[in-house]
């Protein structure tokens, strides 16, 4: 008798505890972008984008839907219908993160295929956006992630100038969140410095992984280390600008101090 | 001969390497290498990341005729590992053909730790995991234990398995098993990067960086997703020096990326 009423009185406490946690509704976070943001198979590691570690962070409710693609500019992702697809199936409180640019400025002859000159390039993430909001879902916009650039005297340049300064100029006319990555991302690659930096990059000797058996010097794409640095920027950055995304993100229990015990 | 049959033939020449590399890949029987150890093999739980074992990169170096089985698990010592049937589940399964790469002591060598090994236990554990990976027709290799971020006041790397890597060593040589010396070759990685530079290898995390550790972390054993991945291409390069079988089994590939 005494054990069932002890059990009642168990569910009834863990009922009422529940009642005062709204469990959050299932939402998906859309990622488009280029070859810095996509999924890689495993035949192409230890190549990473941002948007694979990225996904690890997040509570259950939460699902990363990664269409990010190698190569895109905001104009070829559109034109490839990769854009309508989404648009079509988001749903109230759904996010957008996108991220374009690296392709869009690609002035060289060999990527006319991509080139996107920047008042085209305000108009595709303008569309982005509208398109998002007609759904009742969130879009965020984030500026190109840095690519390794150091001036002779170990400075970081910026190597997206354009592109970023027009992402911020969408995102002030439509009221939508800017993530900066250009300047953070610049800002870690700062901080280690010159040598340091390229531990985050596809910076590989020949023979090292058999997947580049010639080798790999990029500064542009980024390892499994620096695609997890990058997304940690976009995390924090979340959280910063307090998106409702941010309930979402893991608060995780492990110990700061090593337990000598422990492993 | 005519114009017309000159392209067949061409094409076959060309073709004819191909084809007999591809029946020969055809031909390879699918094998399974197990990874048998600690936490600084393991695989990490997603809750745990961005701390990294170095049999997760490992994976990806083979071709679709290997099959990487991950069975070292976080506090794991030959004791325990036998205690809890790790090992008997893959001496069950072991084919003619298959490879064990065995790499214990970080949780073997503490004597205040529950799975402390003594030193003449950890030498028979590993007699026995040899002997009857053998008994199948499969090959161990050896591994000492890989070394921890530890400089002396110099700037030195220090070692801290001394004791337990020369047993895997004196064993490897008694019973002629393949040894990578994995304990030496890590502390010779983390000399030329030196006490601070090291650092990237391992999962330090500042507090706020990461959602998993909110307090952050300075964990002088276990590896980033960087570190993981130098150590476990240390372990291929001595795979390719010492068993060039498994060696032919590494996946060939020439990728561009967009």
């Amino acid at each position: 008798m005494k054990k069932i009423l002890s059990r009642g009185l168990l569910t009834i406490g863990v009922l009422a505890g529940m009642a005062f946690i709204p469990p959050h509704k299932k939402i998906k976070v859309y990622m488009i972008g280029d070859s810095t943001m996509c999924n890689y198979p495993i035949r192409q590691w230890p190549v990473t984008g941002w948007g694979m570690p990225f996904a690890n962070y997040f509570d259950s409710t939460v699902i990363i839907d990664n269409r990010a693609r190698g190569g895109r500019s905001t104009r070829t992702f559109l034109s490839e219908d990769r854009w309508q697809p989404i648009a079509d199936s988001l749903d109230a409180g759904d996010y957008v993160f996108i991220q374009f640019g690296h392709n869009d400025e690609a002035k060289e002859p060999q990527y006319a295929d991509r080139y996107t000159p920047v008042p085209d390039y305000k108009t595709n993430l303008i569309k982005f956006i509208t398109d998002t909001r007609a759904k009742n879902a969130v879009p965020v916009l984030v500026t190109p992630v840095s690519r390794r650039n150091f001036d002779k005297d170990g400075n970081a340049k910026e190597t997206h100038t354009e592109y970023t300064k027009a992402v911020f100029e969408v995102g002030d006319q439509y009221h939508v969140a800017v993530i900066d990555l250009d300047k953070q991302s610049r800002q870690l690659y700062q901080q280690m410095g010159p040598v340091n930096a390229k531990l985050l990059f596809m910076e590989l000797d020949s023979a090292e992984h058999p997947n580049y058996p010639v080798g790999r010097h990029d500064g542009t794409h980024f390892n499994e280390y620096g695609a997890r640095k990058i997304a940690e920027i976009v995390l924090n950055d979340i959280k910063a600008q307090h998106l409702d995304l941010a309930d979402r993100i893991v608060k995780g229990k492990n110990e700061a101090v090593v337990n000598p015990q422990a492993k | 001969m005519n114009r017309k049959t000159l392209p067949y033939s061409v094409t076959f020449i060309i073709l004819l390497p191909a084809l007999l590399l591809l029946s020969f890949r055809l031909l390879q029987q699918h094998i399974t290498v197990y990874l048998a150890g600690d936490s600084t093999m393991a695989n990490k739980a997603v809750r745990a990341f961005p701390e990294t074992g170095w049999g997760m990169p490992f994976n990806a170096f083979f071709d679709s005729t290997v099959t990487v089985k991950n069975i070292a698990r976080n506090g794991q010592s030959t004791k325990s590992f036998i205690a809890d049937g790790s090992w008997t589940s893959i001496a069950n399964n072991l084919s003619a053909g298959d490879y064990v790469l065995i790499q214990f002591g970080h949780n073997d060598e503490v004597p205040s730790k529950a799975n402390y090994t003594k030193p003449e236990n950890f030498t028979a554990n590993l007699a026995r995991f040899v002997n009857e990976t053998r008994a199948k027709n499969a090959n161990p290799i050896l591994i000492t234990p890989v070394a921890r971020r530890k400089f002396d006041s110099t700037g030195h790397i220090a070692g801290t398995h001394e004791a337990y890597s020369s047993l895997v060593r004196r064993l490897a040589d008694s019973l002629h098993v393949p040894l990578i010396d994995l304990d030496r070759e890590s502390q010779a990685l983390f000399q030329r990067f030196g006490p601070e530079d090291s650092k990237y290898f391992f999962n330090y995390l500042t507090p706020g960086e990461n959602p998993n550790y909110p307090d952050g972390k300075k964990d002088d054993t276990h590896f980033s997703e960087l570190g993981a991945r130098r150590i476990a291409e240390i372990v291929l390069a001595d795979i390719k020096a010492l068993k060039p079988e498994l060696a032919e089994r590494i996946v060939i590939s020439n990728l561009k990326i967009k």
